[in-house]
């Protein structure tokens, strides 16, 4: 089974609504889609930039990135991580998830409801409306999120 | 050719060493400026102006290390005492950001000076049993001037006459106080309903449009964040005024590896440094300063550089003290939070109590009854900000989660009293090198070896009962309180604890500690190393005794002071030039 097939997607699926009920409708799939293969985009999907709002005067120019730049080492770092969080799910998907491994899930379930839309989860917003939590008056760039 | 690349060379861009590079900038130096972190802050090159990296994001500030140091790269490591072995938890230990500005970023700067009492605690109150009390070696009196720059200078809103225990003030707050959080205004009342005293915090965010950026928009992702509309102004105002100087160069992803020493061993010539931009193999290049360096690297790191070198004596990294934190939560009904009043707008505080610093028959009664000859709590935060994503992590996995999140009792129905209660210093609690835990550049980690003395325990004890009583009147349900470190059954706090077991207080202090005499501290009132005496500390790395107040204000106060007498420069006729500078800005 390999990261992102119909049964590794089924499985982990299971696993986030098992963890946070109802993420996967909210996007946590996306989220972890997105995450796992953060590093494949230039640049890294890692810290979304600032939105166009730019609350300080407006000059944020348009198409400037929507990601930030990360440094080498913290790429060395995100390479590191991203790498034991696939092994995770491989395990998930394949019915051997260690304590650790669903703790991650957890972890990526509430990050993928709560966390803001443009890290591919929270889909439209869908996880602050459903318990109130208000608008960012400054949220990040999401225009190429997914 | 000049064999000097700089007059001096400040290690560490936060409060301290922005403070300090803005300082001697102005006395005309020319100052290179080392910062180990990425810069997200302010652009190098000219105007000078914020560099727009952040916004109200929780995953990049909090779960994705955006302002650094990533654990993975930069671990550290904890232990109570010997008797845990080496350590008991490797990773992050009250990480400060790493980055341009340090925990300036991060900070939601409440900025309140120290009181007189606070630079005699010896002579004032008396020695306490298995600590080290004693007196600072200058006053706030010598401070008071430098205080009321470096207000200035990071245009601390305040409301000067507010807080009745405040010592005394030269001059007024620069910028009126910002909005109060609906919540603070309804717990103040409480507070003072009790004999309390309550005050609109002194905070180094705009409150008016200052120094050519916005007023604060209360967005609610402050304590933790950096601003994304610039209206924290602690360090960039430093920070921008000494780029403006052009004299001043500032050098990020520039990791400080090494003091250079003349024959004598006695004075620094400069700075040996690894370029992390360059990777898998960063080059070690120098920095030659031909007056001084400073080390502001903050009280973890500054000692675990000295300590690398052997410099400073034995005393450096000991009486390393936090805030020993009293967290008094009151659970409200929904009702009592109306949208938009609990943490999720506003600045994280907005409203302080000192009370507890003040000697009363009370906290005497409470401190006789441990065979104690006094105690001192700490100034009480008023506030609260859980965002949702740490909401739903502390809730944990399963079919109660949605029920969980929407009654929000973490969320919309929390509020918190903080205590940062005074620790007291102890030769055991310490910043040391971790025997083999290193970081992704091969340096000893820096360990913590710290547990607090029975003074923060009997302090935190009285607190605890009081604040709940005041939240209750101010229309808790329940009210409880909670340490950090956390006290009781260690295998409960390391599985389950959301503050972890180490302090989780970002309040460092006291690993280079100031004296008159050599043999029982690290640097001079003057904040010079003894034996290497062009080398200043300009952290909290100097303070004596934590107090129990935010140190931010005090340490830039410091450094103020210290980098002033190092150039000679006169602080009354400084703060004016900051001043009118700031107002033909503006
Ligand atoms: C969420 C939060 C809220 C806070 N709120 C408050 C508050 O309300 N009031 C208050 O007073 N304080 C507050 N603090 C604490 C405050 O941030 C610190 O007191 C302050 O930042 C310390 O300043 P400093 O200059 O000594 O060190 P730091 O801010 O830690 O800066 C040191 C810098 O030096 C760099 N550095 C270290 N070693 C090296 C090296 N070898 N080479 C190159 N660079 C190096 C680091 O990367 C860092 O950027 C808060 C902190 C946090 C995280
Ligand atoms: S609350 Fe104000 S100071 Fe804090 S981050 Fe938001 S805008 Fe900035």
């Amino acid at each position: 089974m390999t990261i992102g097939d119909p049964a590794w997607r089924a499985a982990v699926a299971e696993a986030l609504d098992a963890a946070v009920p109802g993420s996967v409708e909210l996007g946590a799939l996306d989220y972890v889609e997105q995450l796992l293969g953060a590093l494949d985009h230039d640049p890294p999907r890692i810290w979304a930039a600032p939105g166009s709002w730019d609350g300080a005067g407006g000059d944020r120019p348009a198409g400037a990135p929507s990601w930030l730049e990360l440094g080498p080492w913290e790429r060395q770092a995100w390479e590191r991580r991203i790498e034991g969080w696939r092994e995770a799910y491989e395990r998930v998907a394949a019915g051997r998830a260690e304590e650790d491994d669903l703790r991650t899930v957890h972890v990526h379930a509430c990050e993928g409801t709560y966390g803001d839309p443009a890290y591919g989860g929270n889909r439209d917003g869908g996880g602050w409306a459903r318990i109130g939590f208000p608008e960012p008056l400054h949220p990040p760039a999401r225009e190429v999120a997914g | 050719m000049s064999t000097w690349d700089c007059d001096a060379v400040v290690i560490g861009s936060g409060p301290g060493g922005s403070t300090a590079a803005e300082v001697l900038c102005a006395a005309g130096w020319s100052v290179v400026v080392l910062e180990k972190g990425r810069n997200h802050l302010i652009d190098t090159e000219p105007p000078h102006d914020p560099l727009r990296h952040f916004a109200n994001d929780e995953l990049a500030a909090h779960r994705r290390h955006l302002l650094g140091p990533d654990p993975l790269l930069e671990p550290r490591s904890y232990r109570r005492s010997a008797e845990d072995g080496d350590r008991l938890v490797v990773g992050e230990v009250n990480n400060l950001p790493s980055t341009v500005g340090g925990g300036g970023v991060h900070a939601d700067a409440k900025l309140p000076r120290f009181r007189e009492e606070d630079f005699r605690l010896r002579s004032e109150r008396g020695p306490v049993d298995d600590a080290s009390v004693e007196d600072w070696p200058l006053s706030y009196d010598d401070l008071e001037p430098h205080y009321a720059a470096v207000e200035e200078l990071f245009g601390v809103a305040g409301e000067a006459g507010a807080n009745p225990f405040a010592a005394p003030r030269s001059s007024p707050y620069p910028l009126p106080p910002g909005d109060d959080m609906p919540m603070a205004v309804v717990t103040a009342a409480a507070a003072a309903r009790a004999g309390l005293h309550p005050y609109r915090a002194p905070t180094g965010v705009n409150s008016v449009p200052n120094d050519g950026r916005p007023a604060c928009t209360d967005c609610g992702f402050c304590g933790g964040y950096g601003c994304p509309v610039q209206a924290k102004s602690d360090p960039v105002s430093a920070l921008q005024r000494a780029l403006r100087s052009g004299r001043c160069d500032l050098r990020p992803e520039c990791y400080a590896t090494e003091l250079v020493l003349d024959a004598t061993g006695r004075r620094a010539t400069g700075v040996r440094y690894l370029d992390l931009r360059e990777h898998p193999e960063p080059a070690t290049r120098e920095v030659r300063a031909r007056h001084a360096v400073i080390l502001a690297g903050g009280a973890f790191e500054t000692p675990r550089f000295l300590l690398r070198q052997g410099l400073g004596g034995d005393l450096v990294g000991r009486f390393l003290t936090y805030h020993y934190q009293t967290f008094t939560v009151g659970m409200f009904p929904r009702d009592r939070f109306p949208d938009g009043t609990g943490g999720e707008r506003g600045r994280s505080v907005t409203h302080l109590h000192d009370d507890l610093m003040v000697d009363t028959p009370e906290l005497r009664r409470a401190a006789a009854g441990a065979g104690l000859p006094w105690v001192r709590g700490g100034v009480v935060e008023h506030g609260a900000g859980q965002m949702p994503v740490e909401e739903a992590v502390t809730y944990g996995a399963g079919p109660h989660h949605l029920d969980s999140m929407r009654d929000s009792a973490l969320r919309r129905r929390m509020w918190v009293f903080t205590m940062q209660g005074e620790d007291l210093p102890q030769g055991s609690n310490r910043v040391d090198l971790d025997p083999s835990v290193r970081d992704v550049w091969g340096l000893p980690a820096g360990r913590v070896t710290y547990a607090p003395h029975p003074h923060e325990l009997v302090a935190s004890a009285f607190a605890g009962p009081l604040h709940e009583a005041v939240l209750t009147d101010a229309g808790a349900e329940v009210a409880f309180s909670a340490t950090s470190p956390p006290q009781g059954d260690l295998d409960v706090h390391l599985a389950a604890n959301p503050l972890g077991v180490a302090p989780a207080s970002r309040h460092v202090m006291g690993t280079a500690r100031m004296g008159s005499d050599p043999a029982t501290s690290v640097v001079s009132a003057e904040q010079r190393l003894w034996g290497v005496d062009n080398v200043l500390v300009c952290d909290s790395s100097v303070f004596v005794t934590s107090t129990g107040y935010n140190p931010t204000l005090t340490l830039a106060a410091l450094a103020h002071r210290a980098t002033t007498l190092l150039a000679g420069a006169q602080p009354s006729a400084r703060a004016t030039a900051s001043a009118v500078r700031r107002r033909k800005r503006s």
